[in-house]
């Protein structure tokens, strides 16, 4: 069965020849309150509140810069001092940790009111689910909805940059089943006390391009370790019984385990940052001299304790933007999404890799193009150039 | 005082509180002059430490200076760490070469040096120093082997001392009468400034005097710094230094006198000449193998009719005086050193030069300076010609 592309049908929309606008389109669904009254040939319809019991819904955040209400052109200030970016990365991937193997939707509407939301955002929440393996419920609200009733240019230019998103995902299907690169494994139960602070992380994480493999305590036992130099356990307590001896084995074998304060009992050599570092074999165990309390502290903690050097990919001139590293379970593919949260162009943006790769292809909601990538003085760099919206860069070793 | 005229919006109230305070452009002491050593280095690599050497050699030699010393660099690193400009890496644009320093700390460590510090601020964070060259770009792992004995500190905020540490404008201060910093900058017998070769936007000129503004802690005279104590992280652009609309943490000294001019160019000159004078600089190498020209930032304001070039002047300046080592990089990319507000390339503010001239710290007249090496002539790059 195809997977599922959602469309939130407008009930005004009563006219057969609305249609039009999805016919050729990869969505295959709609979505609505009430079921469109004339035939909808392939189009599968589902109502609101009767969604597939196998699809997870989430109410996402609209994905943008966030502008200070009161402040023309002035971005409210975040927990950084940087612009606060609303995201949606951490909300899908804790979705898909906590709801394994099932389809992921977000069911966010665009911001009502007197706001006026860029039309070009529309096609950034449709890349911005794709890229992390999920699906906004396309929601043409607003005037972005008035634009296309009366097939205005505006409106028809921005529709085909959402179609070109979501083609562009259709061409690349293998890209959804590609595991994300990271150096670090956040482990946690995602539950009870630690809730807060270990989705908060998965949150803030991509805002420092920190990216990480996110394992459930009740996986950790089994799950692989190939590839990461890191574990960051985030429950109140220490690890216990067999996760305790395969971590701590992860550390003697030249991994940085950091873990609340109990994990090991020897006293420590040295400090780092406000961490007591154990050394133990070949690697360290780090343990917080005080018990977590700021989630965007500690994403920033941990990329030093990692250190930059191990960072899967360093963006420059990226500004307020995520980057999403995914590779083919042969390590010699990859693609890199980046989604900028600002509206308008880009700088130059360039991508910075320790892995040599040897061809780069940029794809971007206007085109593609090949770059060659260049040798950096660390490892390998592609510049991507100037892009607006989204672009995906493909890499081949 | 000839550079205040009708272009300068002040009030007469801040024109009383500047004629009152003698510091009308009156010279006071001769101010020294010192050897400056020019010469063509093409390429970074290796010819950058040969080079380096015979200018030091030119200089009378750095043994003196350096010998059983600890030597703190206060590189240029500017913020944003991730900026470039297009896809070229800041050490080609904006900040010093890390072959330069490579080739600084090496020889320091030749000349005897016993302790090597690499010392810079950073405005967004306070990561360890080697930290912020990985997210440049550049593996700081061979700087910490050039020579025995090399480390880096951010000095952002205490970085890894218990305490700041206040030095002192010795006479008369413009704007600051001191300013609190990281221990790095007092518990050092020598401080080199390694610059680039670059124009300022505002200020005209970012060589070694302007450098020396990076040794002021984010912590206390950031945009993020309380009222109280200083804040125990680095976070903010040192906007008061600029615009003093706000004095620095209370625990740091306030302005001499708060009725002078809000102005940029008016303030940065002096605040220069200040920290300068409150942290003399015994040596200056200014890096212009490669760089940009217009600005000290990856990318001009939306409409700003200038364009930023990218530049190979292949030259590297090096002198005991960070004012002479000045004006000569000034003559050097095609700028007079005796020019006056209003004259590129002090269109927007007061010339640092001058002003550091007239604090006593070192002449910018080229006709007191000897220099050695390459002939002006032969390795000058005009930025604007």
């Amino acid at each position: 069965m195809p997977e599922l592309i959602p469309f939130r049908w407008p009930a005004e929309w009563k006219d057969a020849s609305r249609l039009e606008l999805i016919k050729g389109t990869p969505i295959n669904c709609l979505v609505g309150d009430v079921r469109p009254p004339f035939p909808l040939g392939d189009l599968q319809f589902f109502p609101n509140d009767g969604l597939p019991a196998d699809i997870a819904v989430r109410e996402g955040a609209w994905p943008r810069v966030l502008l200070a209400a009161t402040k023309k052109d002035a971005a409210e200030a975040g927990a950084t001092g940087a612009p606060w970016v609303d995201s949606n990365a951490g909300l899908i991937r804790i979705a898909q940790l906590m709801e394994p193997g099932k389809p992921v939707w977000l069911s966010t509407r665009p911001p009502a009111g007197k706001e006026v939301v860029p039309l070009e955002e529309f096609a950034r929440a449709v890349a911005e689910a794709c890229t992390y393996g999920a699906r906004w419920m396309i929601a043409p609200d607003g005037p972005f909805r008035g634009e296309l009733e009366k097939r205005g240019e505006t409106g028809l230019r921005e529709w085909k940059r959402v179609v070109s998103a979501l083609n562009l995902f259709d061409r690349h299907p293998e890209w959804r089943s590609w595991a994300p690169v990271a150096a670090l494994a956040v482990v946690s139960d995602f539950a009870g006390d630690n809730k807060l602070m270990a989705e908060e992380f998965l949150i803030l994480a991509p805002r420092r391009h920190l990216a990480y493999r996110a394992i459930r305590k009740a996986d950790a036992a089994k799950a692989s370790l190939s590839g990461v130099k890191a574990i960051l356990y985030l429950d109140g307590a220490p690890p216990e019984g067999e996760i305790r001896e395969k971590f701590l084995e992860f550390a003697r074998a030249g991994g940085l385990l950091i873990s609340p304060r109990g994990v090991v009992a020897e006293e420590p050599k040295e400090t780092f940052l406000n961490y007591r570092i154990h050394r133990l074999g070949k690697g360290r165990v780090a343990v917080p001299k005080e018990a977590w309390y700021d989630p965007f502290l500690l994403v920033a903690e941990v990329q030093l304790l990692l250190s930059n050097r191990e960072n899967v990919v360093q963006v420059w001139n990226g500004g307020s933007m995520n980057s999403h590293l995914l590779a083919s379970p042969k390590n010699d593919r990859a693609v890199v999404h980046l989604i900028p949260y600002s509206s308008g162009r880009t700088q130059a943006v360039t991508l910075g890799f320790s892995k040599p790769y040897r061809s780069a292809r940029i794809c971007t909601l206007d085109g593609e193009k090949v770059v060659r990538p260049v040798r950096g003085q660390i490892g390998t760099e592609v510049p991507v150039g100037e892009f607006s919206t989204y672009a995906a860069v493909e890499l081949e070793a | 005082m000839r550079s205040c005229d009708s272009v300068f919006p002040w009030s007469r109230r801040q024109w009383l509180a500047v004629a009152a305070s003698g510091l009308t452009g009156v010279a006071r002491a001769a101010a020294p002059s010192s050897k400056v050593a020019l010469a063509r280095c093409r390429a970074y690599g290796k010819a950058v430490t040969p080079a380096l050497r015979r200018m030091f050699d030119q200089l009378g030699g750095i043994g003196r200076l350096v010998s059983g010393k600890t030597v703190a660099i206060k590189i240029n690193m500017a913020n944003p760490l991730l900026a470039r400009t297009g896809h070229t890496p800041a050490w080609f644009t904006r900040w010093s070469h890390p072959d330069v320093i490579g080739a600084a700390v090496q020889l320091f460590g030749e000349a005897g040096a016993t302790r090597i510090r690499i010392l810079e601020s950073s405005t967004e964070d306070d990561n360890p120093l080697e930290e912020n060259f990985l997210i440049g770009g550049w593996d700081p792992a061979p700087l910490l082997t050039a020579a025995p004995h090399v480390e880096m500190e951010n000095t952002g905020s205490l970085g890894y001392g218990k305490k700041y540490h206040r030095i002192t404008v010795p006479e008369k201060p413009y704007i600051y009468p001191g300013f609190d910093v990281n221990h790095s900058y007092v518990e050092c017998d020598v401080l080199v400034s390694i610059s680039k070769l670059k124009e300022h936007l505002k200020a005209g000129l970012s060589l070694s005097l302007e450098n020396m503004v990076g040794i002021i802690p984010p912590a206390i005279y950031g945009d993020a710094a309380p009222y109280d104590d200083p804040s125990p992280r680095s976070y903010g652009a040192r906007t008061m230094l600029h615009t003093g609309h706000r004095q620095p943490s209370a625990t740091a000294p306030a302005e001499v006198d708060q009725a002078t001019p809000r102005e940029f160019g008016y303030r940065v000159p002096r605040v220069i000449a200040d920290i300068v004078r409150a942290r003399p600089v015994n040596l200056a190498i200014i890096d212009g193998i490669e760089t940009q020209t217009t600005a000290e930032v990856a990318a001009l304001e939306p409409g700003d009719k200038r364009q930023i070039r990218l530049v190979k002047p292949g030259i590297l300046v090096v002198g005991w005086n960070p004012v002479c080592t000045d004006a000569v990089a000034a003559a050097a990319i095609g700028f007079d050193p005796m020019a006056d507000r209003g004259k590129a390339p002090f269109e927007n503010c007061d010339s640092m030069l001058k002003v550091a001239e007239e604090a006593g710290i070192g002449t910018r007249d080229l006709s007191k300076i000897e220099m050695v090496g390459a002939a002006l002539r032969e390795v000058g790059f005009p930025f604007r010609g």
